[in-house]
Parts: structure tokens; C-alpha cells; sequence
């Protein structure tokens, strides 16, 4: 405790070996999932995410809707997600491997919206939901509201393109 | 410089002071000011944010603020966590660090420059942050949000400001140490490394995936333990003893205190990812962490408590400001380590996952423990600084009722309510509306806690502005202790 070098030693591998062994390791595990079929010869998943709903992810991130809203869906024996009809099946890691930025949030003032895409009927339902009563009235224009900004238009393809309704290697739905 | 009994000394204790401004002191009152009066600037703003942002929990719509851009929730919230924990945890823990160290090493800071310097880069960059935050230009990972441009110069913004405990460390006279002084060099050198790693991955070289949402938990559970808990526990070290006069209880702990602490701190990131789509030894040994970090929880209980509880500890801590701080904020520390242990297993942190909760657990770290433990240290080091009395004993209560209840009520409507809903949310037939409406309380409950907060800042910003003012007259008169 005397000498600094051994303080700092210390204090460093107490820092570097966490991060060697969550971290690094978990990209080593993690960092080459791609796109792949549930079964031999079926349909690759994720898809591959349309321009405009990339786009819309920046809205998404400069408005902090991570600040409210989750995009994960934990399985039947942590919480009620799947009863709540958030997702059908519980997220896993290759689900997020085409995202360029991952957004899982940590806190619900409103639903998940992992498997978003799925659930949302048709596009104008969408854009009633972004406009949450009006506080983010600001994205359209016109009377009632009815005339979407690009912003707008962005932000609802990003939100139809959140879909965890495949089966994927890891997790297969039921059928 | 004082004369030291080099042979008379106690261990557990730190080394006696003189009552007398003294020449480290007078070098380091300079920077020491700079971070200190921009740290409760920053304090102020955060707390008006945190009164917006409980205001708009409540409603969907965004009550008051409807149809404002620049104050949606997701802007203001992010803003208040950054200002607080950035603004006035940063600065205040710079001036309390540099200052701690000062003391136990007999330290000169000759080039004082450099430390203001840093301050006023590292104020500079939060300023250019938080504005782009609200301009709608944010990263989406919790305290991470500042475009990513702002990353490097704050850590460079570090290493000039916060480097310098490190310094006093290596050039202490003596070769006897205290536990106050190894965790501030802990601090102080644990969060650059974390900062620069956590930047690279999340937001200069994102990792690929879910591992981005890894290295930014990892990040957190860092800054928020091994700055804002290591810097504060240094603090609570020193005052405890300092100002009963008396030795640590069971001071050879420390040390197992200290090495377990820095050692399971930083594994305990993953227990934020329990049920997320990452790989599940990965959340177990979050787990395990969070269960051992209750090692040194229960040590700095015993040192802590133990100190306090022996000859009328706790009714002496009530009646010195300094102390009745600190106290505080020892207990809220013990009781944000125990229910770090409960609510980090499997079971019990499926209820309270999404919820409140974890806010509330942060809330009890950084408020009730580090905060109130910074309340009471500029209690103890401004008017020695300053060379002259706190201006009103009432606004001295003022603030400390206010704070010290605006605590309690947050930690309790954000833990309770959080549990509440939590329990709720797990039975799927009880809609999300109405468990949002059945938490309604919670956040009133919420809004007057905020508004206590405010309250409680303003007068202990008053109180501190108006002795900082009124000491620019060099005088010695009139001296606390």
C-alpha cells in the first residue's frame, strides 16, 4: 500500500482484467455472427435494414427514445415480456447483428419495441403512435397533424423494420 | 508546514492538522475554487433539469413541455444525468481529491496553471455537450451521450485536473499511507483507463452488436463505482476520525476493504444485462460480482458504523454539520450495497427489471452517499479555505433538511415505486396503461423530492457564493474551527 507501483498495478489489473474478460472475450464469442438460416437452406435472418430505416435510427437516437422505450424481449422465465406479447420469442445477441448501433435500454416508461414492427397494424398507426398524444407534434405538419416530416417518415421505417418474428438458430418459434 | 509526531501517531487516523490556513492549502485554494463554484453552477442547472424532468415523467403527452423539441424527455433526461454526474460529480470530486491528498501528503501544487486549466477544458467540453444534447445530437448510451468528438478532450480535460492526487500521492514525504489515499488514487486512475476504453469501443470503434451494449455496462458500473463510490468512501475515510477525533474501528481492514472493493467493482457491470440478449455466463458473473462486492460493503460498515457507534459517535456526528453529512451518507452507502447484493440475483432483479428501480439504486450511490459526503466535506474545507464563517446557520439547515429528506423521498418513490410497478408488470393481465396509472403517486412523490433537491441546492449555493465572495478581502478573522 506503500508504493505507488504496486497501487498502480494493481488498480490497473483490476480494471483491464474485467474488461479482457467481459469485453474482449464476448467479441471473441460474439463479434462474427452474421446473418444465417434457422434451418439448412431456409431464408437468412436478420434482414438486412432498409436505408431509410437507418436513417430513421438517428432520429430515434437524437431524440432519446432510448430513454423510455427497451428493444429486448427476455425469456418466459424473467418477466412477463412474452405474455405481454412483446416479442414470440426471446431476443438473442445474431438478432442485433446487422445493427450498426444497439439500442437494448434499460428502462420502460413505455413498450418495448424489439419486435415493434410486427405488432404495429399498418403505417398510420405507426405515426399515431409516434406522436404520443402530441408532445412529439413537432415531427408533423398540417392541422391535424396529418402531413409527416422526413424525420417522421424515417422514424416510422425504422420502427416497422424492428422485427424479431423469425426463427433463428438460437431461437427457434413455436409452431 | 507542521511538525509531525512521526512515532505518536495512530494508525486509522489521519495525521493532525494545523488550525492555521496552511502553504499547501493556500497553492491548491485557486483550483480548488475554479472546480468548486463550477460544480455547484453545474449542481443547480442539473437540479432545475431534474424538477423538468419528473414534471414530464408523469405524463405521456409531455404535460407542460407538449410539443416541445428542445425539452422532450429524452433530451432533458440525458442532459440531467450528464450535467449532474459530469458537472458537479467531476468538479466536485477534482476539489475534493486534490485537496484530501494535499493534506495527507503535505503536497505543494506548483503548477496550479495546469489544474485550471483542465477545469476550465473539461467545463468547456460539458458545456459544448449538454448544448449538442439538446440540439438532438446524442449517442443513445447513458452517460456516454456527448457527441463522441467531446470524449477525448474531456479525458485529456482529466489527466490535467484529475491526475494530481496521483502526484501528491508519489511525492508524499512520509512513507505511512492512508486508506483515504489509496482510494483516491484508485479513483483517479481507474476511470482515464475506463474512459478511454469505453469511448474507443462504443462510440470510435463500436464493437459489433449486443458487445457495444457489454462495453458500455462495464463503463457504468466503473464510473458509477470506482469514481463516484471510491472518491467518496476516500472522503468518508478521512472526516469520520478527522472530526470525531478518534481512530477507524477495525482499521486493518481497510486494506481487504480496499483490494476487494477495486477488485469485483468492475466485474459487476453485467448484473444491468440480466435477461438481455447476451451470452448468460456473461450475467452470471455480474452475479457473482454483485454478491461479492458485499465484502467490502460490510467492511466499510464495521469501519464506518464501528467508528460512529462507539462513545456517543452518532449524537456528536448529529450535532457537527460536517459529520452529519458524512454520516449520512456512510449509512446510504452500506444500504446501496446491500441492496445491490438482494436485487442482483436472477429472481429478484426480474421484478424490478425496466422499472424505476435501478435509477433509484443510482440515485442512493450518487446522491445519498457521494453527494451528501461532498455536502459535508465543503462544510469542513471551504471555511478553511476561504478563511471565514458560513454566512447563515439557517440556510445551513435550510440545506440540509431539504437535501437530506429530498434524498429519502427519491430513493424511496424510485425504489417502492419501481418495485410496485415491477410486481405489476409480472402478472401480464394488468395492462401497461394501467400500471402506469397505478404508479402515478409515485411520481408526485417524485416531483416534491425534486423540488426539495432544488430547494436544498439553492441554499447551499447561496450560503457557499456568499463566503467565497466575502473572503475575496484577505482577513483571518472570524475562522470556523
Amino acid at each position: 500500500m506503500k508504493n505507488l507501483n504496486t497501487l498502480l498495478a494493481g488498480i490497473f489489473l483490476a480494471v483491464a482484467l474485467p474488461f479482457g474478460a467481459l469485453v474482449i472475450s464476448s467479441q471473441v464469442q460474439l463479434g462474427s455472427l452474421g446473418r444465417a438460416p434457422a434451418e439448412e437452406g431456409g431464408p437468412l435472418f436478420p434482414s438486412r435494414e432498409p436505408g431509410l430505416a437507418i436513417q430513421g435510427r438517428t432520429v430515434y437516437v437524437s431524440l432519446g427514445c432510448v430513454s423510455c422505450h427497451t428493444q429486448q424481449v427476455r425469456p418466459a422465465g424473467q418477466g412477463s415480456d412474452i405474455a405481454r406479447g412483446y416479442g414470440a420469442r426471446p431476443s438473442v445477441a445474431r438478432d442485433y447483428a446487422q445493427q450498426g448501433q444497439v439500442l437494448l435500454g434499460d428502462r420502460r416508461l413505455g413498450p418495448d419495441l424489439a419486435n415493434y414492427g410486427a405488432r404495429a397494424k399498418d403505417l398510420s398507426s405507426v405515426h399515431a403512435a409516434i406522436q404520443h398524444n402530441g408532445q412529439f407534434a413537432f415531427l408533423y405538419a398540417g392541422s391535424k397533424n396529418e402531413v409527416a416530416s422526413e424525420r417522421a417518415v424515417a422514424l416510422a421505417a425504422y420502427l416497422q423494420s424492428l422485427r424479431q418474428d423469425y426463427s433463428s438458430p438460437e431461437a427457434k418459434l413455436k409452431k | 508546514m507542521t511538525q509531525e509526531n512521526r512515532s505518536g501517531r495512530p494508525q486509522g487516523r489521519p495525521p493532525e492538522g494545523d488550525s492555521r490556513l496552511s502553504r499547501t492549502e493556500a497553492q491548491l485554494s485557486g483550483p480548488f475554487l475554479l472546480f468548486f463554484v463550477s460544480a455547484v453552477i453545474w449542481l443547480l442547472a442539473a437540479s432545475i433539469l431534474g424538477v423538468i424532468a419528473a414534471l414530464q415523467q408523469g405524463s405521456l403527452a409531455g404535460g407542460l413541455f407538449r410539443g416541445c423539441e428542445i425539452l422532450t424527455y429524452g433530451h432533458v433526461a440525458a442532459a440531467q444525468r450528464n450535467l449532474f454526474v459530469y458537472g458537479w460529480g467531476f468538479n466536485a470530486f477534482f476539489a475534493l481529491n486534490l485537496w484530501l491528498l494535499s493534506q495527507l501528503g503535505r503536497f505543494e501544487l506548483r503548477n496550479g496553471w495546469l489544474a485550471t486549466l483542465g477545469g476550465a477544458v473539461w467545463n468547456v467540453a460539458l458545456t459544448y455537450g449538454v448544448v449538442q444534447i439538446f440540439a438532438g445530437n446524442q449517442t443513445g448510451f447513458g452517460l456516454l451521450e456527448f457527441p463522441r468528438e467531446v470524449g477525448p478532450v474531456l479525458a485529456v480535460a482529466f489527466l490535467l485536473a484529475g491526475f494530481w492526487p496521483i502526484v501528491a500521492f508519489a511525492r508524499r514525504p512520509t512513507g505511512h499511507t492512508f486508506a483515504s489515499q489509496w482510494f483516491v488514487v484508485g479513483a483517479s486512475f481507474a476511470f482515464p483507463l475506463t474512459y478511454l476504453l469505453a469511448q474507443l469501443l462504443v462510440l470510435w470503434q463500436p464493437a459489433s452488436g449486443v458487445v457495444q451494449a457489454i462495453a458500455h455496462s462495464w463503463f457504468v458500473s466503473n464510473l458509477l463505482l470506482l469514481w463516484f463510490g471510491a472518491s467518496a468512501l476516500a472522503a468518508v475515510y478521512y472526516f469520520l476520525p478527522k472530526v470525531l477525533g478518534r481512530t477507524i474501528s477495525a482499521y486493518y481492514l481497510a486494506p481487504v476493504g480496499f483490494w476487494t472493493f477495486f477488485l469485483f467493482a468492475s466485474w459487476t457491470g453485467p448484473s444491468a444485462l440480466i435477461g438481455a440478449p447476451v451470452p448468460l455466463w456473461l450475467q452470471s458473473v455480474g452475479v457473482v460480482a454483485g454478491a461479492m462486492l458485499m465484502v467490502p460493503v460490510i467492511i466499510t460498515a464495521i469501519n464506518f458504523h464501528g467508528t460512529l457507534s462507539s462513545e456517543g459517535g452518532w449524537s456528536r456526528a448529529w450535532n457537527d454539520t460536517t459529520l452529519r453529512f458524512v454520516s449520512f451518507g456512510a449509512v446510504a452507502f452500506t444500504l446501496f450495497g446491500v441492496l445491490n447484493a438482494i436485487f442482483g440475483f436472477r429472481g429478484t432483479n426480474a421484478v424490478v427489471r425496466f422499472t424505476s428501480f435501478a435509477a433509484g439504486q443510482e440515485q442512493l450511490l450518487t446522491y445519498a452517499f457521494a453527494t451528501m459526503v461532498l455536502f459535508g466535506a465543503a462544510y469542513f474545507v471551504l471555511p478553511r479555505l476561504t478563511g471565514s464563517l458560513w454566512p447563515s446557520a439557517k440556510l445551513v439547515h435550510v440545506h440540509f433538511w431539504a437535501t437530506a429528506l429530498g434524498a429519502v423521498a427519491s430513493v424511496v418513490a424510485l425504489l417502492v415505486g419501481g418495485f410496485e410497478s415491477g410486481k405489476q408488470l409480472a402478472d401480464a393481465s394488468i395492462s401497461f396503461q394501467q400500471v402506469a396509472k397505478a404508479g402515478a403517486a409515485w411520481n408526485v412523490a417524485l416531483t416534491v423530492s425534486a423540488v426539495l433537491l432544488l430547494v436544498g441546492h439553492v441554499a447551499f449555493a447561496l450560503n457557499a457564493f456568499g463566503m467565497i465572495l466575502k473572503s475575496s478581502a484577505p482577513a483571518s478573522a472570524g475562522r470556523h474551527d
